[in-house]
Protein backbone atom coordinates (compact mmCIF):
# COMPACT_ATOMS: atom_id res chain seq x y z
CA UNK A 1 0.00 0.00 0.00
CA UNK A 2 1.24 3.48 -0.84
CA UNK A 3 1.79 5.54 2.34
CA UNK A 4 -0.34 8.68 2.69
CA UNK A 5 2.68 10.68 3.73
CA UNK A 6 6.40 10.08 3.95
CA UNK A 7 8.68 12.64 5.56
CA UNK A 8 12.31 11.74 5.05
CA UNK A 9 14.84 13.82 7.02
CA UNK A 10 12.91 17.00 6.23
CA UNK A 11 14.74 20.29 6.90
CA UNK A 12 13.35 23.77 6.29
CA UNK A 13 15.09 27.06 6.97
CA UNK A 14 14.18 30.68 6.42
CA UNK A 15 17.07 33.13 6.03
CA UNK A 16 19.61 30.68 7.45
CA UNK A 17 17.46 30.10 10.54
CA UNK A 18 16.55 26.44 10.87
CA UNK A 19 12.79 26.06 11.36
CA UNK A 20 12.53 22.30 10.91
CA UNK A 21 15.47 20.01 11.47
CA UNK A 22 15.49 16.39 10.42
CA UNK A 23 11.82 15.38 10.66
CA UNK A 24 11.09 11.81 9.60
CA UNK A 25 7.68 10.15 9.67
CA UNK A 26 5.52 7.72 7.72
CA UNK A 27 1.73 7.85 7.79
CA UNK A 28 -0.49 5.16 6.30
CA UNK A 29 -3.97 5.66 4.83
CA UNK A 30 -6.52 5.82 7.65
CA UNK A 31 -3.94 6.98 10.18
CA UNK A 32 -4.32 10.20 12.14
CA UNK A 33 -1.29 12.01 13.48
CA UNK A 34 -1.25 14.95 15.87
CA UNK A 35 1.61 17.39 15.48
CA UNK A 36 2.43 18.58 18.96
CA UNK A 37 4.81 21.33 19.97
CA UNK A 38 5.01 24.81 21.49
CA UNK A 39 4.33 28.01 19.55
CA UNK A 40 7.00 28.55 16.94
CA UNK A 41 7.92 24.87 16.90
CA UNK A 42 7.44 24.72 13.14
CA UNK A 43 4.03 23.00 13.15
CA UNK A 44 2.48 25.26 10.50
CA UNK A 45 5.69 25.21 8.51
CA UNK A 46 5.49 21.43 8.41
CA UNK A 47 1.89 21.67 7.19
CA UNK A 48 2.92 24.14 4.49
CA UNK A 49 5.81 21.88 3.48
CA UNK A 50 3.40 18.96 3.05
CA UNK A 51 1.35 21.22 0.76
CA UNK A 52 4.50 22.07 -1.19
CA UNK A 53 4.25 25.74 -0.28
CA UNK A 54 7.70 26.07 1.31
CA UNK A 55 10.94 24.75 -0.20
CA UNK A 56 12.91 22.11 1.68
CA UNK A 57 16.56 22.77 2.42
CA UNK A 58 17.17 19.06 2.82
CA UNK A 59 15.32 15.74 2.82
CA UNK A 60 12.20 14.89 0.89
CA UNK A 61 8.43 14.65 1.21
CA UNK A 62 6.22 12.17 -0.65
CA UNK A 63 2.47 12.71 -0.49
CA UNK A 64 0.20 9.87 -1.64
CA UNK A 65 3.13 8.40 -3.52
CA UNK A 66 4.00 11.55 -5.44
CA UNK A 67 5.38 15.06 -4.93
CA UNK A 68 3.50 17.51 -2.67
CA UNK A 69 2.77 19.74 -5.66
CA UNK A 70 1.26 16.98 -7.78
CA UNK A 71 -0.67 15.56 -4.82
CA UNK A 72 -2.45 18.86 -4.00
CA UNK A 73 -5.78 18.03 -5.72
CA UNK A 74 -5.98 14.92 -3.51
CA UNK A 75 -5.08 16.81 -0.34
CA UNK A 76 -7.59 18.97 1.54
CA UNK A 77 -6.45 21.79 3.77
CA UNK A 78 -8.64 23.18 6.56
CA UNK A 79 -7.42 26.60 7.74
CA UNK A 80 -8.34 28.15 11.08
CA UNK A 81 -11.71 29.84 10.66
CA UNK A 82 -10.61 33.01 12.43
CA UNK A 83 -7.94 33.67 9.79
CA UNK A 84 -10.71 34.40 7.27
CA UNK A 85 -12.55 37.71 6.81
CA UNK A 86 -15.94 37.35 8.52
CA UNK A 87 -17.30 40.33 6.57
CA UNK A 88 -16.68 38.73 3.17
CA UNK A 89 -19.95 38.51 1.18
CA UNK A 90 -20.05 34.76 0.64
CA UNK A 91 -22.63 32.19 1.75
CA UNK A 92 -22.03 28.98 3.68
CA UNK A 93 -22.86 26.92 0.58
CA UNK A 94 -20.48 28.98 -1.58
CA UNK A 95 -17.63 28.34 0.87
CA UNK A 96 -18.35 24.60 0.89
CA UNK A 97 -18.47 24.60 -2.94
CA UNK A 98 -14.89 25.92 -3.07
CA UNK A 99 -13.86 22.37 -2.18
CA UNK A 100 -15.17 21.32 -5.60
CA UNK A 101 -13.44 24.02 -7.65
CA UNK A 102 -10.41 21.92 -8.57
CA UNK A 103 -12.54 19.08 -9.89
CA UNK A 104 -14.89 21.51 -11.66
CA UNK A 105 -11.90 23.00 -13.47
CA UNK A 106 -11.28 26.44 -14.97
CA UNK A 107 -14.07 28.53 -16.53
CA UNK A 108 -16.93 26.12 -15.74
CA UNK A 109 -19.39 26.93 -12.97
CA UNK A 110 -20.49 24.52 -10.22
CA UNK A 111 -23.27 22.22 -11.43
CA UNK A 112 -26.07 20.30 -9.74
CA UNK A 113 -23.75 17.43 -8.77
CA UNK A 114 -21.33 19.83 -7.10
CA UNK A 115 -24.14 21.50 -5.18
CA UNK A 116 -25.42 18.10 -4.06
CA UNK A 117 -21.93 17.12 -2.86
CA UNK A 118 -21.52 20.41 -0.99
CA UNK A 119 -24.94 20.06 0.64
CA UNK A 120 -24.16 16.50 1.67
CA UNK A 121 -20.90 17.68 3.26
CA UNK A 122 -22.79 20.44 5.09
CA UNK A 123 -25.23 17.82 6.35
CA UNK A 124 -22.32 15.82 7.77
CA UNK A 125 -21.29 18.86 9.82
CA UNK A 126 -24.90 19.63 10.80
CA UNK A 127 -25.12 22.91 8.91
CA UNK A 128 -27.30 22.07 5.90
CA UNK A 129 -30.03 24.35 7.25
CA UNK A 130 -27.57 27.29 7.30
CA UNK A 131 -26.46 26.84 3.66
CA UNK A 132 -27.91 30.15 2.50
CA UNK A 133 -26.64 32.20 5.44
CA UNK A 134 -23.64 34.44 5.10
CA UNK A 135 -20.47 32.70 6.29
CA UNK A 136 -19.60 35.53 8.68
CA UNK A 137 -22.82 35.43 10.72
CA UNK A 138 -22.00 31.92 11.96
CA UNK A 139 -20.19 31.33 15.26
CA UNK A 140 -16.48 30.51 15.25
CA UNK A 141 -17.14 26.81 15.77
CA UNK A 142 -19.75 26.72 13.01
CA UNK A 143 -17.36 28.46 10.60
CA UNK A 144 -14.75 25.85 11.41
CA UNK A 145 -17.34 23.19 10.55
CA UNK A 146 -18.07 24.86 7.19
CA UNK A 147 -14.36 24.71 6.38
CA UNK A 148 -14.36 21.02 7.31
CA UNK A 149 -17.34 20.52 4.96
CA UNK A 150 -15.38 22.28 2.22
CA UNK A 151 -12.58 19.75 2.72
CA UNK A 152 -15.03 16.82 2.83
CA UNK A 153 -16.66 17.56 -0.51
CA UNK A 154 -13.21 17.70 -2.08
CA UNK A 155 -13.11 13.91 -1.44
CA UNK A 156 -9.42 14.09 -0.61
CA UNK A 157 -7.24 11.22 0.55
CA UNK A 158 -5.24 13.32 3.02
CA UNK A 159 -6.79 15.89 5.37
CA UNK A 160 -4.60 18.63 6.83
CA UNK A 161 -6.29 20.54 9.64
CA UNK A 162 -4.58 23.58 11.16
CA UNK A 163 -5.41 23.71 14.91
CA UNK A 164 -8.99 22.51 14.23
CA UNK A 165 -10.01 22.64 17.89
CA UNK A 166 -8.88 26.20 18.61
CA UNK A 167 -11.76 28.11 20.17
CA UNK A 168 -14.52 25.64 19.25
CA UNK A 169 -17.29 24.59 21.58
CA UNK A 170 -17.64 21.02 22.84
CA UNK A 171 -20.44 20.08 20.41
CA UNK A 172 -18.26 21.13 17.45
CA UNK A 173 -15.36 19.20 18.96
CA UNK A 174 -17.49 16.04 19.26
CA UNK A 175 -18.73 16.49 15.72
CA UNK A 176 -15.18 16.89 14.42
CA UNK A 177 -14.09 13.75 16.24
CA UNK A 178 -16.89 11.64 14.75
CA UNK A 179 -16.44 13.03 11.23
CA UNK A 180 -12.69 12.43 11.37
CA UNK A 181 -13.25 8.90 12.65
CA UNK A 182 -15.63 8.22 9.73
CA UNK A 183 -13.09 9.61 7.27
CA UNK A 184 -10.35 7.39 8.70
CA UNK A 185 -12.66 4.39 8.27
CA UNK A 186 -12.71 5.21 4.57
CA UNK A 187 -8.94 5.28 4.41
CA UNK A 188 -8.43 9.03 4.60
CA UNK A 189 -5.28 10.02 6.49
CA UNK A 190 -5.38 12.98 8.88
CA UNK A 191 -2.60 15.34 9.97
CA UNK A 192 -3.36 18.05 12.53
CA UNK A 193 -1.13 20.42 14.46
CA UNK A 194 -2.81 21.08 17.80
CA UNK A 195 -2.14 22.58 21.23
CA UNK A 196 -4.74 20.44 22.91
CA UNK A 197 -3.15 17.23 24.17
CA UNK A 198 -6.35 15.66 25.47
CA UNK A 199 -8.20 16.10 22.18
CA UNK A 200 -5.12 14.90 20.32
CA UNK A 201 -5.45 11.63 22.25
CA UNK A 202 -9.11 11.38 21.27
CA UNK A 203 -8.61 12.17 17.58
CA UNK A 204 -5.27 10.60 16.73
CA UNK A 205 -3.53 7.27 17.09
CA UNK A 206 -0.12 8.74 16.44
CA UNK A 207 1.80 11.86 17.32
CA UNK A 208 4.77 13.78 16.06
CA UNK A 209 6.42 15.81 18.81
CA UNK A 210 8.23 18.83 17.42
CA UNK A 211 10.23 21.80 18.47
CA UNK A 212 12.34 22.55 15.44
CA UNK A 213 13.77 19.07 15.64
CA UNK A 214 11.69 15.97 16.13
CA UNK A 215 11.34 14.73 19.71
CA UNK A 216 9.41 11.64 18.75
CA UNK A 217 7.10 10.03 16.23
CA UNK A 218 4.89 6.97 16.71
CA UNK A 219 1.91 5.79 18.78
CA UNK A 220 0.59 8.79 20.66
CA UNK A 221 0.76 7.24 24.13
CA UNK A 222 4.41 6.42 23.70
CA UNK A 223 5.46 9.68 22.07
CA UNK A 224 3.69 12.05 24.43
CA UNK A 225 5.36 10.81 27.60
CA UNK A 226 6.24 13.38 30.27
CA UNK A 227 9.98 13.21 29.65
CA UNK A 228 9.68 13.81 25.91
CA UNK A 229 7.13 16.60 26.43
CA UNK A 230 9.35 18.26 29.02
CA UNK A 231 12.26 18.12 26.61
CA UNK A 232 10.25 19.51 23.68
CA UNK A 233 8.59 22.27 25.68
CA UNK A 234 11.86 22.94 27.52
CA UNK A 235 10.93 25.89 29.72
CA UNK A 236 7.54 24.62 30.79
CA UNK A 237 6.46 22.60 33.77
CA UNK A 238 4.40 19.47 33.40
CA UNK A 239 1.88 18.03 35.78
CA UNK A 240 0.41 14.58 35.21
CA UNK A 241 -2.63 13.80 37.32
CA UNK A 242 -3.59 10.25 36.42
CA UNK A 243 -3.05 9.63 32.73
CA UNK A 244 -3.88 13.19 31.71
CA UNK A 245 -1.02 15.41 30.68
CA UNK A 246 -1.48 19.06 31.41
CA UNK A 247 0.89 21.81 30.41
CA UNK A 248 1.34 24.78 32.66
CA UNK A 249 4.13 27.28 33.08
CA UNK A 250 5.09 30.54 31.54
CA UNK A 251 4.92 31.59 27.94
CA UNK A 252 8.09 33.13 26.66
CA UNK B 1 -39.00 65.77 -16.77
CA UNK B 2 -38.51 65.21 -20.49
CA UNK B 3 -36.65 68.47 -20.69
CA UNK B 4 -34.35 67.48 -17.85
CA UNK B 5 -33.69 63.77 -18.49
CA UNK B 6 -34.08 63.15 -22.22
CA UNK B 7 -33.60 66.39 -24.11
CA UNK B 8 -29.89 66.80 -23.32
CA UNK B 9 -29.19 63.68 -25.36
CA UNK B 10 -30.80 65.00 -28.53
CA UNK B 11 -27.46 66.34 -29.67
CA UNK B 12 -24.70 64.11 -31.04
CA UNK B 13 -21.90 64.99 -28.64
CA UNK B 14 -24.15 64.32 -25.63
CA UNK B 15 -25.16 60.95 -27.11
CA UNK B 16 -21.52 60.00 -27.47
CA UNK B 17 -20.77 61.24 -23.95
CA UNK B 18 -23.68 59.17 -22.64
CA UNK B 19 -22.56 56.05 -24.50
CA UNK B 20 -19.03 56.20 -23.14
CA UNK B 21 -20.25 57.05 -19.62
CA UNK B 22 -22.59 54.06 -19.59
CA UNK B 23 -19.84 51.73 -20.83
CA UNK B 24 -17.34 52.97 -18.24
CA UNK B 25 -19.99 53.05 -15.52
CA UNK B 26 -21.02 49.43 -16.10
CA UNK B 27 -17.53 48.02 -16.59
CA UNK B 28 -16.06 50.06 -13.72
CA UNK B 29 -18.88 48.91 -11.44
CA UNK B 30 -18.23 45.24 -12.23
CA UNK B 31 -14.41 45.26 -12.16
CA UNK B 32 -14.53 47.46 -9.07
CA UNK B 33 -16.20 44.62 -7.16
CA UNK B 34 -13.07 42.51 -7.60
CA UNK B 35 -10.88 45.50 -6.68
CA UNK B 36 -12.83 46.08 -3.46
CA UNK B 37 -13.07 42.39 -2.51
CA UNK B 38 -9.35 41.92 -3.14
CA UNK B 39 -8.60 45.12 -1.22
CA UNK B 40 -6.67 46.49 -4.16
CA UNK B 41 -8.00 50.06 -4.33
CA UNK B 42 -4.55 51.52 -3.84
CA UNK B 43 -3.21 49.38 -6.67
CA UNK B 44 -5.89 50.77 -8.99
CA UNK B 45 -4.85 54.24 -7.87
CA UNK B 46 -1.21 53.43 -8.61
CA UNK B 47 -2.15 52.37 -12.14
CA UNK B 48 -3.79 55.69 -12.83
CA UNK B 49 -0.38 57.28 -12.38
CA UNK B 50 1.71 54.62 -14.04
CA UNK B 51 -0.12 54.97 -17.38
CA UNK B 52 1.13 58.59 -17.51
CA UNK B 53 4.62 57.94 -19.01
CA UNK B 54 3.02 55.72 -21.66
CA UNK B 55 0.79 58.55 -22.76
CA UNK B 56 3.61 61.08 -22.56
CA UNK B 57 5.94 58.97 -24.68
CA UNK B 58 3.19 58.18 -27.18
CA UNK B 59 2.44 61.90 -27.39
CA UNK B 60 6.07 62.86 -28.05
CA UNK B 61 6.47 60.03 -30.53
CA UNK B 62 3.18 60.91 -32.20
CA UNK B 63 1.69 57.47 -31.57
CA UNK B 64 -1.67 56.43 -30.18
CA UNK B 65 -2.19 57.73 -26.63
CA UNK B 66 -4.45 54.75 -25.85
CA UNK B 67 -1.80 52.31 -26.91
CA UNK B 68 0.84 54.13 -24.87
CA UNK B 69 -1.38 54.09 -21.80
CA UNK B 70 -2.21 50.43 -22.31
CA UNK B 71 1.42 49.35 -22.68
CA UNK B 72 2.58 51.36 -19.67
CA UNK B 73 -0.37 50.06 -17.63
CA UNK B 74 0.29 46.44 -18.49
CA UNK B 75 4.02 46.88 -17.83
CA UNK B 76 3.28 48.26 -14.37
CA UNK B 77 0.71 45.52 -13.67
CA UNK B 78 3.31 42.88 -14.52
CA UNK B 79 6.05 44.59 -12.49
CA UNK B 80 3.74 45.04 -9.53
CA UNK B 81 2.54 41.43 -9.60
CA UNK B 82 6.11 40.15 -9.76
CA UNK B 83 7.27 42.44 -6.96
CA UNK B 84 4.57 41.14 -4.62
CA UNK B 85 6.01 37.64 -4.91
CA UNK B 86 9.00 38.92 -2.92
CA UNK B 87 7.86 38.65 0.66
CA UNK B 88 10.46 41.06 1.95
CA UNK B 89 9.03 44.00 0.02
CA UNK B 90 5.45 44.52 1.08
CA UNK B 91 2.77 45.49 -1.44
CA UNK B 92 2.45 49.08 -0.29
CA UNK B 93 6.15 49.76 -0.70
CA UNK B 94 6.20 48.11 -4.13
CA UNK B 95 3.27 50.25 -5.28
CA UNK B 96 4.80 53.46 -3.93
CA UNK B 97 8.06 52.79 -5.78
CA UNK B 98 6.26 51.89 -9.01
CA UNK B 99 3.94 54.88 -8.84
CA UNK B 100 6.67 57.45 -8.31
CA UNK B 101 9.10 55.91 -10.79
CA UNK B 102 6.58 55.70 -13.62
CA UNK B 103 5.25 59.15 -12.87
CA UNK B 104 8.77 60.59 -12.77
CA UNK B 105 9.52 59.11 -16.17
CA UNK B 106 6.33 60.71 -17.47
CA UNK B 107 7.34 64.08 -16.04
CA UNK B 108 10.82 63.79 -17.56
CA UNK B 109 9.33 63.12 -20.97
CA UNK B 110 6.73 65.84 -20.68
CA UNK B 111 9.24 68.43 -19.47
CA UNK B 112 10.98 68.12 -22.83
CA UNK B 113 7.89 69.53 -24.48
CA UNK B 114 7.85 73.32 -24.31
CA UNK B 115 4.09 73.77 -24.24
CA UNK B 116 1.67 71.67 -22.27
CA UNK B 117 -0.95 70.79 -24.74
CA UNK B 118 -4.59 69.97 -24.57
CA UNK B 119 -4.01 66.29 -25.07
CA UNK B 120 -2.15 66.02 -21.80
CA UNK B 121 -4.79 68.00 -19.95
CA UNK B 122 -7.32 65.52 -21.32
CA UNK B 123 -5.19 62.73 -19.88
CA UNK B 124 -5.36 64.23 -16.41
CA UNK B 125 -8.97 65.39 -16.29
CA UNK B 126 -10.72 63.69 -19.17
CA UNK B 127 -13.11 65.35 -21.62
CA UNK B 128 -16.17 63.24 -21.94
CA UNK B 129 -18.06 65.77 -24.09
CA UNK B 130 -15.63 65.50 -26.99
CA UNK B 131 -15.27 61.72 -27.36
CA UNK B 132 -15.58 60.55 -30.93
CA UNK B 133 -16.81 57.26 -32.38
CA UNK B 134 -13.36 55.71 -32.47
CA UNK B 135 -12.79 56.46 -28.81
CA UNK B 136 -16.13 54.92 -27.89
CA UNK B 137 -15.21 51.76 -29.78
CA UNK B 138 -11.80 51.64 -28.05
CA UNK B 139 -13.43 51.99 -24.64
CA UNK B 140 -15.95 49.27 -25.52
CA UNK B 141 -13.26 46.88 -26.70
CA UNK B 142 -11.07 47.44 -23.62
CA UNK B 143 -14.08 47.16 -21.33
CA UNK B 144 -15.22 43.94 -22.96
CA UNK B 145 -11.74 42.46 -22.60
CA UNK B 146 -11.73 43.33 -18.88
CA UNK B 147 -15.18 41.76 -18.40
CA UNK B 148 -14.07 38.62 -20.25
CA UNK B 149 -11.11 38.17 -17.90
CA UNK B 150 -13.22 38.33 -14.74
CA UNK B 151 -16.02 36.25 -16.27
CA UNK B 152 -13.60 33.43 -17.09
CA UNK B 153 -11.81 33.56 -13.72
CA UNK B 154 -14.74 34.59 -11.53
CA UNK B 155 -14.85 31.68 -9.10
CA UNK B 156 -11.08 31.52 -8.67
CA UNK B 157 -10.77 35.29 -8.13
CA UNK B 158 -13.47 35.24 -5.44
CA UNK B 159 -11.87 32.17 -3.81
CA UNK B 160 -8.52 33.96 -3.78
CA UNK B 161 -9.98 37.15 -2.29
CA UNK B 162 -11.71 35.13 0.44
CA UNK B 163 -8.99 32.61 1.29
CA UNK B 164 -5.64 33.20 -0.46
CA UNK B 165 -3.86 30.51 1.58
CA UNK B 166 -6.60 27.98 0.84
CA UNK B 167 -6.33 28.81 -2.86
CA UNK B 168 -2.59 28.16 -2.82
CA UNK B 169 -3.12 24.94 -0.87
CA UNK B 170 -5.61 23.81 -3.52
CA UNK B 171 -2.84 24.13 -6.09
CA UNK B 172 -3.91 27.25 -7.95
CA UNK B 173 -1.24 29.63 -9.32
CA UNK B 174 -1.85 32.81 -7.29
CA UNK B 175 0.59 34.94 -9.28
CA UNK B 176 -1.20 34.25 -12.56
CA UNK B 177 -4.57 35.08 -10.99
CA UNK B 178 -3.13 38.30 -9.54
CA UNK B 179 -1.74 39.21 -12.93
CA UNK B 180 -5.02 38.54 -14.72
CA UNK B 181 -6.99 40.62 -12.20
CA UNK B 182 -4.44 43.45 -12.34
CA UNK B 183 -4.57 43.50 -16.13
CA UNK B 184 -8.38 43.66 -16.03
CA UNK B 185 -8.07 46.75 -13.81
CA UNK B 186 -5.50 48.23 -16.20
CA UNK B 187 -7.87 47.80 -19.14
CA UNK B 188 -10.63 49.70 -17.30
CA UNK B 189 -8.28 52.50 -16.26
CA UNK B 190 -7.14 52.98 -19.86
CA UNK B 191 -10.71 52.72 -21.16
CA UNK B 192 -11.86 55.44 -18.76
CA UNK B 193 -9.09 57.97 -19.43
CA UNK B 194 -10.97 59.84 -22.14
CA UNK B 195 -14.13 60.09 -20.04
CA UNK B 196 -12.79 61.19 -16.67
CA UNK B 197 -9.00 61.33 -16.90
CA UNK B 198 -6.45 59.53 -14.76
CA UNK B 199 -7.06 61.66 -11.69
CA UNK B 200 -10.71 60.70 -11.40
CA UNK B 201 -10.86 57.20 -12.88
CA UNK B 202 -10.20 55.58 -9.51
CA UNK B 203 -13.60 56.84 -8.31
CA UNK B 204 -15.37 54.87 -11.06
CA UNK B 205 -13.54 51.71 -10.07
CA UNK B 206 -13.93 51.94 -6.32
CA UNK B 207 -17.00 53.98 -5.39
CA UNK B 208 -19.78 51.99 -7.18
CA UNK B 209 -18.37 48.74 -5.79
CA UNK B 210 -18.06 50.25 -2.31
CA UNK B 211 -21.72 51.31 -2.48
CA UNK B 212 -22.65 47.82 -3.72
CA UNK B 213 -20.69 46.29 -0.84
CA UNK B 214 -22.88 48.20 1.62
CA UNK B 215 -26.11 47.16 -0.07
CA UNK B 216 -25.57 43.45 -0.73
CA UNK B 217 -24.54 40.26 1.05
CA UNK B 218 -23.14 38.12 -1.71
CA UNK B 219 -20.93 38.58 -4.72
CA UNK B 220 -23.49 38.09 -7.52
CA UNK B 221 -25.88 40.82 -6.36
CA UNK B 222 -22.87 42.98 -5.50
CA UNK B 223 -21.73 42.87 -9.14
CA UNK B 224 -25.25 43.75 -10.35
CA UNK B 225 -25.49 46.61 -7.85
CA UNK B 226 -22.01 47.92 -8.73
CA UNK B 227 -22.85 48.05 -12.43
CA UNK B 228 -26.22 49.68 -11.73
CA UNK B 229 -24.70 52.39 -9.53
CA UNK B 230 -21.97 53.04 -12.11
CA UNK B 231 -24.45 53.33 -14.98
CA UNK B 232 -26.97 55.43 -13.04
CA UNK B 233 -24.33 57.89 -11.83
CA UNK B 234 -22.79 58.10 -15.31
CA UNK B 235 -26.16 59.06 -16.73
CA UNK B 236 -27.30 61.39 -13.92
CA UNK B 237 -23.87 63.06 -13.73
CA UNK B 238 -24.21 64.07 -17.38
CA UNK B 239 -27.79 65.28 -16.82
CA UNK B 240 -26.74 67.42 -13.86
CA UNK B 241 -23.70 68.84 -15.63
CA UNK B 242 -25.77 69.66 -18.75
CA UNK B 243 -28.66 71.18 -16.84
CA UNK B 244 -26.30 73.25 -14.69
CA UNK B 245 -24.62 74.78 -17.70
CA UNK B 246 -27.71 75.26 -19.92
CA UNK B 247 -30.34 76.20 -17.33
CA UNK B 248 -28.25 77.82 -14.62
CA UNK B 249 -25.12 78.95 -16.43
CA UNK B 250 -22.91 76.99 -14.03
CA UNK B 251 -20.13 75.17 -15.83
CA UNK B 252 -19.58 71.79 -14.13
CA UNK B 253 -17.07 69.50 -15.83
CA UNK B 254 -19.05 66.38 -16.75
CA UNK B 255 -16.50 63.78 -15.56
CA UNK B 256 -15.99 65.54 -12.24
CA UNK B 257 -19.76 65.82 -11.75
CA UNK B 258 -20.10 62.05 -12.18
CA UNK B 259 -17.40 61.49 -9.55
CA UNK B 260 -18.94 63.92 -7.04
CA UNK B 261 -22.35 62.32 -7.58
CA UNK B 262 -20.89 58.88 -6.88
CA UNK B 263 -19.43 60.18 -3.63
CA UNK B 264 -22.77 61.69 -2.63
CA UNK B 265 -24.45 58.33 -3.27
CA UNK B 266 -21.75 56.59 -1.22
CA UNK B 267 -22.20 58.95 1.74
CA UNK B 268 -26.00 58.69 1.63
CA UNK B 269 -25.90 54.88 1.45
CA UNK B 270 -23.32 54.70 4.24
CA UNK B 271 -25.50 56.84 6.50
CA UNK B 272 -28.68 54.97 5.52
CA UNK B 273 -27.26 51.46 6.03
CA UNK B 274 -25.47 52.52 9.21
CA UNK B 275 -28.72 54.07 10.44
CA UNK B 276 -30.65 50.91 9.57
CA UNK B 277 -28.11 48.80 11.45
CA UNK B 278 -28.34 51.02 14.52
CA UNK B 279 -32.12 50.90 14.31
CA UNK B 280 -32.08 47.10 14.19
CA UNK B 281 -29.63 46.97 17.10
CA UNK B 282 -31.87 49.27 19.15
CA UNK B 283 -34.92 47.14 18.38
CA UNK B 284 -33.10 44.04 19.60
CA UNK B 285 -32.18 45.86 22.81
CA UNK B 286 -35.78 46.97 23.31
CA UNK B 287 -37.09 43.45 22.77
CA UNK B 288 -34.68 42.13 25.36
Amino acid sequence: MVPALELDHVCVSFDDALVLDDVTARIEPGDAVAIIGPNGAGKSTLLRAILGLVPLTDGSIRVLGTTPRLARPRVAYVPQADTLDAEFPVSVLQVALMGRYRSIGWIRRPGARDRAAAMEALEQVDLADRARDRFGVLSGGQRQRVLLARALCQEAELLLLDEPFNGVDSSTQDLFLSVLAAQRERGVAVVMPTHDLSVAHLACGEACLLNQRQYGFGPIDEVLNPDALRAAYATRTLVTPGDQVILTGHHH
Amino acid sequence: MYHLFVEPFAVGFMQRALTVSLIIGAVGGVIGVYVVLRKRAFFADTLTHTVFPGVAIAFVAGGSLWLGALLAGIASAVLFTLSTTNRRVDDDAAMAILLTTFFAIGVMVVSRITTYTNDLVVLLFGRVLTVDRGEIITAAVLGTAALLIVAVLHKELVFQAFDPEGLRAAGYPPVLLDLAANIAVTLVVVAAIQAVGTVLVIALLVTPAAVARLLTRSVGPMIAAGATVGVACGYLGLVISYSASIDHELRFAAGATIVVLLTVVFVVVTLATGGARRLRARRVVTVQ
